[in-house]
Protein backbone atom coordinates (compact mmCIF):
# COMPACT_ATOMS: atom_id res chain seq x y z
CA UNK A 1 0.00 0.00 0.00
CA UNK A 2 2.98 2.59 0.85
CA UNK A 3 4.83 1.43 -2.73
CA UNK A 4 3.66 4.92 -4.16
CA UNK A 5 5.80 7.27 -1.75
CA UNK A 6 8.77 5.55 -3.89
CA UNK A 7 7.86 7.30 -6.71
CA UNK A 8 9.15 10.86 -7.24
CA UNK A 9 5.90 12.50 -8.71
CA UNK A 10 3.91 10.46 -5.99
CA UNK A 11 6.23 11.94 -3.14
CA UNK A 12 5.51 15.60 -4.59
CA UNK A 13 1.77 15.36 -4.83
CA UNK A 14 1.89 13.95 -0.85
CA UNK A 15 3.71 16.97 0.13
CA UNK A 16 1.73 19.29 -1.85
CA UNK A 17 -1.10 17.57 -0.26
CA UNK A 18 -0.38 17.43 3.14
CA UNK A 19 0.86 21.08 2.65
CA UNK A 20 -2.82 22.07 1.70
CA UNK A 21 -4.32 19.54 4.76
CA UNK A 22 -2.40 21.89 6.87
CA UNK A 23 -3.46 25.47 4.98
CA UNK A 24 -7.40 23.90 5.29
CA UNK A 25 -7.22 23.04 8.92
CA UNK A 26 -6.23 26.29 10.14
CA UNK A 27 -8.37 28.12 8.34
CA UNK A 28 -11.85 25.35 8.34
CA UNK A 29 -12.95 25.87 11.96
CA UNK A 30 -13.45 29.50 11.71
CA UNK A 31 -15.51 28.67 8.56
CA UNK A 32 -17.10 26.20 10.30
CA UNK A 33 -18.00 28.00 13.32
CA UNK A 34 -18.66 31.70 11.16
CA UNK A 35 -21.27 29.42 9.64
CA UNK A 36 -19.83 30.16 6.20
CA UNK A 37 -19.05 26.55 4.91
CA UNK A 38 -21.59 27.32 1.44
CA UNK A 39 -19.48 30.35 1.13
CA UNK A 40 -16.27 28.07 0.82
CA UNK A 41 -18.38 25.92 -1.69
CA UNK A 42 -19.45 29.36 -3.79
CA UNK A 43 -15.82 29.84 -4.37
CA UNK A 44 -14.33 26.53 -4.91
CA UNK A 45 -17.00 26.41 -7.72
CA UNK A 46 -15.83 30.35 -8.81
CA UNK A 47 -12.59 29.02 -9.46
CA UNK A 48 -13.62 27.33 -12.73
CA UNK A 49 -14.37 30.15 -14.24
CA UNK A 50 -11.21 31.76 -13.39
CA UNK A 51 -9.45 28.60 -14.64
CA UNK A 52 -11.44 28.89 -17.77
CA UNK A 53 -10.35 32.22 -18.50
CA UNK A 54 -6.85 31.12 -17.93
CA UNK A 55 -7.50 28.54 -20.53
CA UNK A 56 -9.19 30.94 -22.64
CA UNK A 57 -6.83 33.89 -22.91
CA UNK A 58 -3.85 31.90 -23.23
CA UNK A 59 -2.08 32.39 -19.69
CA UNK A 60 -1.72 30.74 -16.24
CA UNK A 61 -4.80 29.45 -14.63
CA UNK A 62 -3.61 29.71 -11.70
CA UNK A 63 -3.21 33.51 -11.62
CA UNK A 64 -6.26 34.06 -13.13
CA UNK A 65 -8.21 31.70 -10.71
CA UNK A 66 -6.51 33.53 -8.01
CA UNK A 67 -7.64 36.55 -9.04
CA UNK A 68 -11.06 35.17 -10.18
CA UNK A 69 -11.34 33.62 -6.68
CA UNK A 70 -9.75 36.14 -4.36
CA UNK A 71 -12.84 38.65 -6.04
CA UNK A 72 -15.59 36.20 -5.56
CA UNK A 73 -14.25 35.87 -2.25
CA UNK A 74 -14.70 39.82 -1.44
CA UNK A 75 -17.65 40.23 -3.53
CA UNK A 76 -19.57 37.23 -1.43
CA UNK A 77 -18.41 38.95 1.68
CA UNK A 78 -19.68 42.52 1.06
CA UNK A 79 -23.17 40.70 0.31
CA UNK A 80 -22.84 39.34 3.19
CA UNK A 81 -21.98 41.88 5.01
CA UNK A 82 -24.20 44.71 3.91
CA UNK A 83 -27.27 42.38 3.46
CA UNK A 84 -28.37 43.72 0.65
CA UNK A 85 -29.46 40.54 -0.70
CA UNK A 86 -29.46 36.87 1.36
CA UNK A 87 -26.02 35.42 1.13
CA UNK A 88 -27.44 31.92 0.65
CA UNK A 89 -29.20 33.41 -2.91
CA UNK A 90 -25.86 35.30 -4.04
CA UNK A 91 -23.66 32.01 -3.64
CA UNK A 92 -26.42 29.76 -4.97
CA UNK A 93 -26.71 32.35 -8.33
CA UNK A 94 -22.82 32.98 -8.50
CA UNK A 95 -21.80 29.23 -8.26
CA UNK A 96 -23.85 28.11 -10.89
CA UNK A 97 -23.16 31.14 -13.35
CA UNK A 98 -19.63 30.54 -12.38
CA UNK A 99 -19.62 26.78 -13.85
CA UNK A 100 -22.22 28.14 -16.74
CA UNK A 101 -19.08 30.80 -17.60
CA UNK A 102 -16.47 28.32 -17.50
CA UNK A 103 -17.71 25.58 -19.46
CA UNK A 104 -18.66 28.51 -22.51
CA UNK A 105 -15.37 29.75 -22.76
CA UNK A 106 -13.76 25.87 -22.68
CA UNK A 107 -16.34 25.82 -25.29
CA UNK A 108 -14.89 28.68 -27.28
CA UNK A 109 -10.86 27.94 -26.21
CA UNK A 110 -9.35 26.61 -29.45
CA UNK A 111 -7.76 23.05 -28.98
CA UNK A 112 -8.29 20.03 -26.81
CA UNK A 113 -8.21 20.47 -22.79
CA UNK A 114 -7.39 17.42 -21.49
CA UNK A 115 -7.22 18.82 -18.00
CA UNK A 116 -10.42 20.33 -17.22
CA UNK A 117 -12.06 17.00 -15.81
CA UNK A 118 -8.84 17.22 -13.69
CA UNK A 119 -9.62 20.96 -12.63
CA UNK A 120 -13.52 19.39 -12.02
CA UNK A 121 -12.49 16.72 -10.10
CA UNK A 122 -8.85 16.63 -9.38
CA UNK A 123 -6.08 14.80 -10.81
CA UNK A 124 -2.57 13.73 -8.44
CA UNK A 125 -0.60 13.11 -11.71
CA UNK A 126 -1.03 16.79 -12.81
CA UNK A 127 0.59 18.19 -9.66
CA UNK A 128 3.79 20.16 -10.56
CA UNK A 129 6.41 21.32 -8.45
CA UNK A 130 5.16 25.28 -9.33
CA UNK A 131 1.78 24.27 -7.48
CA UNK A 132 3.67 22.46 -4.29
CA UNK A 133 5.44 25.81 -4.63
CA UNK A 134 2.40 27.98 -4.68
CA UNK A 135 0.65 25.98 -1.75
CA UNK A 136 4.14 26.68 0.11
CA UNK A 137 3.71 30.28 -0.38
CA UNK A 138 0.14 29.99 1.07
CA UNK A 139 0.85 28.12 4.29
CA UNK A 140 3.26 31.32 4.44
CA UNK A 141 1.13 33.81 3.65
CA UNK A 142 -1.80 32.01 6.42
CA UNK A 143 1.00 31.40 9.19
CA UNK A 144 1.89 35.11 9.29
CA UNK A 145 -2.06 36.27 8.94
CA UNK A 146 -2.66 33.97 12.07
CA UNK A 147 0.16 35.23 13.95
CA UNK A 148 -0.75 38.74 13.30
CA UNK A 149 -4.55 38.72 13.37
CA UNK A 150 -5.40 35.28 14.73
CA UNK A 151 -6.76 36.50 17.88
CA UNK A 152 -8.74 39.12 16.24
CA UNK A 153 -10.41 36.82 13.69
CA UNK A 154 -11.16 34.34 16.77
CA UNK A 155 -12.20 37.12 18.84
CA UNK A 156 -14.83 38.59 16.25
CA UNK A 157 -15.95 35.09 15.19
CA UNK A 158 -17.02 35.03 19.14
CA UNK A 159 -18.79 38.46 19.37
CA UNK A 160 -18.05 40.77 17.03
CA UNK A 161 -19.99 44.01 18.50
CA UNK A 162 -17.22 43.22 21.19
CA UNK A 163 -14.58 42.61 18.90
CA UNK A 164 -15.61 46.98 17.38
CA UNK A 165 -15.53 48.15 20.95
CA UNK A 166 -12.49 46.83 21.87
CA UNK A 167 -10.69 48.11 19.01
CA UNK A 168 -10.61 44.94 16.27
CA UNK A 169 -11.13 46.24 12.89
CA UNK A 170 -13.74 43.56 12.13
CA UNK A 171 -14.24 44.60 8.96
CA UNK A 172 -10.89 45.19 7.65
CA UNK A 173 -10.45 41.71 8.97
CA UNK A 174 -13.10 40.08 7.73
CA UNK A 175 -12.15 40.78 3.91
CA UNK A 176 -8.73 39.70 4.74
CA UNK A 177 -9.91 36.51 5.83
CA UNK A 178 -12.25 35.85 3.00
CA UNK A 179 -9.39 36.65 0.44
CA UNK A 180 -6.82 34.03 2.49
CA UNK A 181 -9.70 31.53 2.52
CA UNK A 182 -10.05 31.82 -1.49
CA UNK A 183 -6.38 31.87 -2.22
CA UNK A 184 -6.78 28.55 0.03
CA UNK A 185 -9.77 27.36 -2.45
CA UNK A 186 -7.40 27.95 -4.80
CA UNK A 187 -4.80 25.52 -3.70
CA UNK A 188 -7.23 22.57 -2.36
CA UNK A 189 -8.37 22.85 -6.27
CA UNK A 190 -5.52 21.79 -7.55
CA UNK A 191 -5.31 18.53 -5.75
CA UNK A 192 -8.77 17.28 -4.86
CA UNK A 193 -11.03 19.17 -7.66
CA UNK A 194 -13.38 22.38 -8.04
CA UNK A 195 -16.16 19.92 -7.00
CA UNK A 196 -14.40 18.51 -4.38
CA UNK A 197 -12.89 21.23 -2.83
CA UNK A 198 -15.49 21.97 0.03
CA UNK A 199 -15.22 18.51 1.22
CA UNK A 200 -11.19 19.61 2.78
CA UNK A 201 -12.18 22.83 3.05
CA UNK A 202 -15.31 21.79 6.05
CA UNK A 203 -15.47 18.17 7.13
CA UNK A 204 -11.95 18.36 8.42
CA UNK A 205 -13.47 21.06 10.82
CA UNK A 206 -16.80 19.78 11.32
CA UNK A 207 -15.26 16.31 12.86
CA UNK A 208 -13.05 18.19 15.24
CA UNK A 209 -16.03 20.43 16.43
CA UNK A 210 -17.73 17.14 17.65
CA UNK A 211 -14.82 15.97 19.16
CA UNK A 212 -13.74 19.49 21.30
CA UNK A 213 -14.28 21.69 22.69
CA UNK A 214 -11.55 24.32 22.98
CA UNK A 215 -10.60 25.84 19.64
CA UNK A 216 -6.54 25.61 19.74
CA UNK A 217 -6.83 21.65 19.58
CA UNK A 218 -9.93 21.93 17.33
CA UNK A 219 -7.78 23.71 14.84
CA UNK A 220 -4.54 21.12 15.96
CA UNK A 221 -7.22 17.59 15.19
CA UNK A 222 -8.75 19.32 12.10
CA UNK A 223 -4.83 19.83 10.49
CA UNK A 224 -4.37 15.94 11.91
CA UNK A 225 -8.11 14.80 9.91
CA UNK A 226 -6.85 16.57 6.49
CA UNK A 227 -3.39 15.34 6.60
CA UNK A 228 -4.51 11.48 7.36
CA UNK A 229 -7.30 12.23 4.89
CA UNK A 230 -5.08 13.05 1.90
CA UNK A 231 -2.10 10.56 3.20
CA UNK A 232 -4.75 7.49 2.99
CA UNK A 233 -7.02 9.20 -0.10
CA UNK A 234 -3.89 9.06 -2.40
CA UNK A 235 -2.60 5.86 -1.10
CA UNK A 236 -6.37 4.09 -2.00
CA UNK A 237 -6.13 6.25 -4.91
CA UNK A 238 -2.92 4.13 -6.17
CA UNK A 239 -3.67 0.94 -5.10
CA UNK A 240 -6.60 0.78 -5.99
CA UNK A 241 -6.45 2.89 -9.30
CA UNK A 242 -9.90 4.86 -8.87
CA UNK A 243 -9.59 9.25 -9.00
CA UNK A 244 -7.48 10.73 -6.18
CA UNK A 245 -10.08 13.47 -5.63
CA UNK A 246 -13.08 10.96 -4.92
CA UNK A 247 -10.65 8.80 -2.58
CA UNK A 248 -9.42 11.73 -0.57
CA UNK A 249 -12.95 12.87 0.07
CA UNK A 250 -14.30 8.79 0.76
CA UNK A 251 -11.41 9.35 3.66
CA UNK A 252 -11.95 12.66 4.45
CA UNK A 253 -16.35 11.25 4.84
CA UNK A 254 -15.30 8.54 6.92
CA UNK A 255 -13.13 10.38 9.08
CA UNK A 256 -16.78 12.34 9.81
CA UNK A 257 -19.23 9.75 10.35
CA UNK A 258 -16.65 8.33 13.05
CA UNK A 259 -16.75 11.30 14.79
CA UNK A 260 -20.30 11.81 14.83
CA UNK A 261 -20.20 8.29 16.04
CA UNK A 262 -17.68 9.40 18.88
CA UNK A 263 -20.01 12.10 20.05
CA UNK A 264 -22.93 10.01 19.57
CA UNK A 265 -21.73 7.56 21.89
CA UNK A 266 -20.17 10.28 24.24
CA UNK A 267 -24.07 12.00 24.57
CA UNK A 268 -25.04 8.52 25.26
CA UNK A 269 -22.86 8.43 27.96
CA UNK A 270 -23.36 11.43 29.43
CA UNK A 271 -27.08 11.06 29.56
CA UNK A 272 -26.56 7.67 31.39
CA UNK A 273 -24.40 9.50 33.83
CA UNK A 274 -27.88 11.99 34.20
CA UNK A 275 -30.16 9.09 34.97
CA UNK A 276 -27.72 7.61 37.12
CA UNK A 277 -27.43 10.47 39.69
CA UNK B 1 -22.03 65.71 41.31
CA UNK B 2 -20.01 65.73 38.11
CA UNK B 3 -21.24 65.14 34.36
CA UNK B 4 -19.71 62.23 33.31
CA UNK B 5 -21.67 61.83 30.26
CA UNK B 6 -23.68 63.86 27.75
CA UNK B 7 -25.77 62.98 24.32
CA UNK B 8 -26.72 65.71 22.56
CA UNK B 9 -29.92 65.76 20.18
CA UNK B 10 -29.11 61.99 19.32
CA UNK B 11 -31.22 60.60 16.44
CA UNK B 12 -30.51 56.95 15.32
CA UNK B 13 -32.32 54.10 13.84
CA UNK B 14 -31.87 51.72 10.82
CA UNK B 15 -32.49 50.89 7.08
CA UNK B 16 -34.06 54.33 7.56
CA UNK B 17 -36.51 53.56 10.39
CA UNK B 18 -35.89 56.47 12.87
CA UNK B 19 -35.46 54.61 16.24
CA UNK B 20 -34.47 57.22 18.38
CA UNK B 21 -35.40 60.94 17.79
CA UNK B 22 -33.46 63.67 19.09
CA UNK B 23 -32.71 62.65 22.94
CA UNK B 24 -30.64 64.76 24.96
CA UNK B 25 -29.79 63.36 28.44
CA UNK B 26 -26.85 64.44 30.93
CA UNK B 27 -25.54 61.67 33.11
CA UNK B 28 -23.54 61.89 36.31
CA UNK B 29 -20.54 60.35 36.96
CA UNK B 30 -20.39 56.97 39.45
CA UNK B 31 -24.52 56.55 39.34
CA UNK B 32 -26.54 53.36 38.42
CA UNK B 33 -28.68 54.95 35.42
CA UNK B 34 -31.44 53.23 33.43
CA UNK B 35 -33.17 53.40 30.48
CA UNK B 36 -36.24 52.35 30.26
CA UNK B 37 -39.14 52.07 28.38
CA UNK B 38 -41.34 49.40 26.26
CA UNK B 39 -39.84 47.10 23.87
CA UNK B 40 -39.03 49.17 20.16
CA UNK B 41 -39.15 51.71 22.33
CA UNK B 42 -35.11 52.69 21.32
CA UNK B 43 -33.14 51.48 24.07
CA UNK B 44 -31.07 48.96 22.47
CA UNK B 45 -30.29 51.52 19.83
CA UNK B 46 -29.61 54.31 22.22
CA UNK B 47 -27.31 51.68 24.20
CA UNK B 48 -25.19 50.79 20.62
CA UNK B 49 -25.14 54.26 19.69
CA UNK B 50 -23.12 55.44 22.60
CA UNK B 51 -20.92 51.92 22.38
CA UNK B 52 -19.94 53.19 18.89
CA UNK B 53 -21.91 50.43 17.01
CA UNK B 54 -24.40 52.17 14.84
CA UNK B 55 -24.19 55.38 13.02
CA UNK B 56 -25.88 58.64 14.61
CA UNK B 57 -26.57 62.19 14.16
CA UNK B 58 -25.98 64.51 17.20
CA UNK B 59 -22.96 64.87 19.46
CA UNK B 60 -22.02 62.05 22.37
CA UNK B 61 -19.78 63.34 24.49
CA UNK B 62 -17.70 61.79 27.75
CA UNK B 63 -15.34 63.44 30.08
CA UNK B 64 -16.00 66.29 27.89
CA UNK B 65 -14.44 64.53 24.81
CA UNK B 66 -16.59 63.82 21.94
CA UNK B 67 -17.01 59.76 22.24
CA UNK B 68 -15.83 58.56 18.64
CA UNK B 69 -12.45 60.49 19.52
CA UNK B 70 -12.86 59.21 23.30
CA UNK B 71 -12.97 55.63 21.76
CA UNK B 72 -10.05 55.69 19.35
CA UNK B 73 -7.97 55.23 22.28
CA UNK B 74 -10.37 53.63 25.32
CA UNK B 75 -12.79 50.58 25.12
CA UNK B 76 -16.18 50.93 26.56
CA UNK B 77 -17.12 48.17 29.24
CA UNK B 78 -20.00 46.58 27.17
CA UNK B 79 -22.62 43.55 27.95
CA UNK B 80 -25.26 42.80 24.86
CA UNK B 81 -28.63 41.76 25.26
CA UNK B 82 -28.92 38.53 26.15
CA UNK B 83 -28.75 35.04 23.60
CA UNK B 84 -27.30 38.28 21.05
CA UNK B 85 -23.62 35.88 21.85
CA UNK B 86 -21.83 33.33 19.57
CA UNK B 87 -22.17 30.62 22.95
CA UNK B 88 -21.36 27.72 20.22
CA UNK B 89 -17.53 29.27 20.32
CA UNK B 90 -15.14 26.84 22.13
CA UNK B 91 -13.92 29.73 24.42
CA UNK B 92 -13.28 29.24 27.99
CA UNK B 93 -14.30 31.92 30.57
CA UNK B 94 -10.58 32.68 31.22
CA UNK B 95 -9.88 33.22 26.84
CA UNK B 96 -13.60 35.19 26.85
CA UNK B 97 -12.62 38.04 29.36
CA UNK B 98 -9.23 38.35 27.90
CA UNK B 99 -11.18 39.68 24.96
CA UNK B 100 -11.23 42.81 27.59
CA UNK B 101 -7.15 43.08 27.54
CA UNK B 102 -7.08 42.95 23.73
CA UNK B 103 -6.03 46.99 23.59
CA UNK B 104 -3.57 46.60 26.21
CA UNK B 105 -0.03 46.89 25.87
CA UNK B 106 1.10 43.64 27.84
CA UNK B 107 2.26 39.67 28.04
CA UNK B 108 0.08 36.85 27.16
CA UNK B 109 1.13 35.80 30.71
CA UNK B 110 -0.32 39.33 32.39
CA UNK B 111 -3.32 39.11 30.14
CA UNK B 112 -4.15 35.97 31.32
CA UNK B 113 -3.27 36.87 35.47
CA UNK B 114 -5.47 39.91 35.14
CA UNK B 115 -8.49 38.25 33.66
CA UNK B 116 -7.82 35.60 36.24
CA UNK B 117 -8.37 38.66 38.75
CA UNK B 118 -11.41 39.72 37.24
CA UNK B 119 -12.87 36.27 36.91
CA UNK B 120 -12.45 36.33 40.69
CA UNK B 121 -14.26 39.63 41.59
CA UNK B 122 -17.30 37.96 39.85
CA UNK B 123 -16.53 34.57 41.70
CA UNK B 124 -16.01 32.58 38.76
CA UNK B 125 -12.68 31.90 38.96
CA UNK B 126 -12.79 28.24 39.69
CA UNK B 127 -14.92 28.20 36.18
CA UNK B 128 -12.19 29.77 34.39
CA UNK B 129 -10.74 26.66 32.19
CA UNK B 130 -14.67 25.90 31.18
CA UNK B 131 -16.01 26.57 27.77
CA UNK B 132 -18.54 29.52 28.86
CA UNK B 133 -21.10 27.29 26.17
CA UNK B 134 -21.26 24.95 28.95
CA UNK B 135 -21.90 27.67 31.67
CA UNK B 136 -25.42 28.74 32.90
CA UNK B 137 -27.15 31.70 31.82
CA UNK B 138 -25.99 33.58 35.01
CA UNK B 139 -22.83 32.20 34.90
CA UNK B 140 -22.04 33.44 31.29
CA UNK B 141 -23.64 36.94 32.24
CA UNK B 142 -21.02 37.17 35.28
CA UNK B 143 -17.72 36.39 33.05
CA UNK B 144 -19.27 38.78 30.47
CA UNK B 145 -19.42 41.73 33.31
CA UNK B 146 -15.50 40.68 33.85
CA UNK B 147 -15.35 40.58 30.31
CA UNK B 148 -16.42 44.60 30.55
CA UNK B 149 -14.17 45.18 33.81
CA UNK B 150 -11.05 43.87 31.93
CA UNK B 151 -11.25 46.81 29.87
CA UNK B 152 -10.81 49.39 32.48
CA UNK B 153 -13.19 51.51 31.73
CA UNK B 154 -15.05 53.45 33.56
CA UNK B 155 -18.05 53.61 31.48
CA UNK B 156 -20.29 49.60 31.57
CA UNK B 157 -23.34 49.56 29.20
CA UNK B 158 -25.73 47.16 29.74
CA UNK B 159 -28.23 46.60 27.46
CA UNK B 160 -31.25 43.90 29.23
CA UNK B 161 -28.67 41.71 30.30
CA UNK B 162 -31.12 40.21 31.93
CA UNK B 163 -34.02 38.82 30.07
CA UNK B 164 -35.17 35.51 30.52
CA UNK B 165 -33.48 34.93 33.93
CA UNK B 166 -35.37 34.01 37.52
CA UNK B 167 -35.85 36.56 39.99
CA UNK B 168 -33.12 35.06 42.20
CA UNK B 169 -30.20 35.38 39.88
CA UNK B 170 -31.49 38.91 38.71
CA UNK B 171 -31.20 39.94 42.51
CA UNK B 172 -27.99 38.81 43.24
CA UNK B 173 -27.00 40.06 39.53
CA UNK B 174 -28.02 43.44 40.51
CA UNK B 175 -26.04 43.18 44.07
CA UNK B 176 -22.85 42.13 42.23
CA UNK B 177 -23.42 45.48 39.91
CA UNK B 178 -23.82 47.35 42.86
CA UNK B 179 -20.53 46.19 44.28
CA UNK B 180 -18.98 46.64 41.28
CA UNK B 181 -19.70 49.90 40.51
CA UNK B 182 -18.61 51.10 44.43
CA UNK B 183 -14.99 49.15 44.09
CA UNK B 184 -14.86 51.03 40.24
CA UNK B 185 -15.83 53.55 40.33
CA UNK B 186 -17.91 53.03 37.22
CA UNK B 187 -21.06 55.04 36.10
CA UNK B 188 -23.46 52.15 34.89
CA UNK B 189 -26.05 52.82 32.29
CA UNK B 190 -28.64 49.70 31.78
CA UNK B 191 -31.64 49.20 29.69
CA UNK B 192 -34.62 47.73 30.99
CA UNK B 193 -38.32 47.21 30.91
CA UNK B 194 -38.71 45.37 34.33
CA UNK B 195 -40.40 48.50 36.29
CA UNK B 196 -39.63 46.52 39.65
CA UNK B 197 -35.97 45.84 39.43
CA UNK B 198 -35.40 49.63 38.12
CA UNK B 199 -37.17 51.15 41.92
CA UNK B 200 -35.29 48.89 43.92
CA UNK B 201 -31.68 49.64 42.31
CA UNK B 202 -31.78 52.58 39.62
CA UNK B 203 -30.44 55.80 41.04
CA UNK B 204 -31.77 57.83 37.44
CA UNK B 205 -34.25 56.71 34.97
CA UNK B 206 -34.33 58.21 31.60
CA UNK B 207 -38.18 56.43 29.71
CA UNK B 208 -37.96 56.71 26.72
CA UNK B 209 -40.13 55.81 23.98
CA UNK B 210 -38.81 56.71 20.82
CA UNK B 211 -37.81 60.24 22.27
CA UNK B 212 -37.04 61.21 26.52
CA UNK B 213 -40.59 61.01 27.67
CA UNK B 214 -39.88 62.01 31.82
CA UNK B 215 -36.87 61.50 33.46
CA UNK B 216 -35.85 61.72 37.19
CA UNK B 217 -34.89 59.55 40.20
CA UNK B 218 -36.15 56.09 39.86
CA UNK B 219 -38.44 56.82 43.47
CA UNK B 220 -39.46 60.23 42.06
CA UNK B 221 -40.37 59.16 38.92
CA UNK B 222 -42.17 55.65 38.61
CA UNK B 223 -45.78 56.85 39.69
CA UNK B 224 -48.59 55.78 37.36
CA UNK B 225 -48.97 58.72 35.07
CA UNK B 226 -45.44 58.37 33.84
CA UNK B 227 -45.41 54.35 33.62
CA UNK B 228 -48.95 55.28 31.70
CA UNK B 229 -46.87 57.43 29.28
CA UNK B 230 -44.16 55.04 28.45
CA UNK B 231 -46.35 51.73 28.16
CA UNK B 232 -49.37 52.65 27.19
CA UNK B 233 -53.13 53.08 29.17
CA UNK B 234 -53.57 49.71 29.39
CA UNK B 235 -51.05 49.11 32.14
CA UNK B 236 -51.81 47.29 35.55
CA UNK B 237 -49.24 48.50 38.51
CA UNK B 238 -48.67 46.01 41.23
CA UNK B 239 -46.69 47.40 43.94
CA UNK B 240 -44.23 45.11 45.49
CA UNK B 241 -41.20 45.32 47.58
CA UNK B 242 -37.85 43.90 47.18
CA UNK B 243 -35.57 42.76 50.21
CA UNK B 244 -32.45 41.59 50.32
CA UNK B 245 -31.83 37.91 49.25
CA UNK B 246 -31.27 36.64 53.01
CA UNK B 247 -34.45 37.79 54.00
CA UNK B 248 -36.28 36.89 51.21
CA UNK B 249 -37.52 33.45 52.62
CA UNK B 250 -38.82 35.05 55.93
CA UNK B 251 -40.64 37.77 54.06
CA UNK B 252 -42.21 35.57 51.27
CA UNK B 253 -45.97 36.13 51.22
CA UNK B 254 -45.77 39.69 52.33
CA UNK B 255 -45.40 41.09 48.46
CA UNK B 256 -48.57 43.28 47.89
Amino acid sequence: MLEFLKLPFMQRTLIGGELVAIIAGMVSPILVFRKMSFMSVGISHGTFAGIALGIFLGISPLWSSMAFAVGLGIWIGFTSKTGKISEDATIGTLFSFSMAFGIVLISLSKGYHPDVMGYLFGDLLAISPSDVYFASVILLITVLWYLFRGKAIVYATFDEDFSKIVGIHVDFDYYIFMAIMALITVAVVRFVGVVLASSIMIAPAASAKMLSKKFSRIVMIAIFFGMISIFFGIAFSFSLNIPSGPSVVFTVTTIFLISLIIKWIRGKRGSNNVKMV
Amino acid sequence: MKQFLEIKSVTAGYDGHVAISNISIKLELGKFHVIMGPNGGGKTTLIRAIAGLISYDGKIIVENVDIKKYRKKNSIGYLAQRGAQFYDFPLSALEVVEMGRYRFKETNHAKKEKSFEFLKEVRMASHAGVPIANLSGGQQQRVLIARALATESKLMLMDEPLTGMDPRTQSEFYEMLEHLKREHSLTVIISSHDVGFTTAYAENVFCINKCLVPHSEAVKLLEEPEITKLYGPNICLTKHYHTSSEEEDESEGEDA
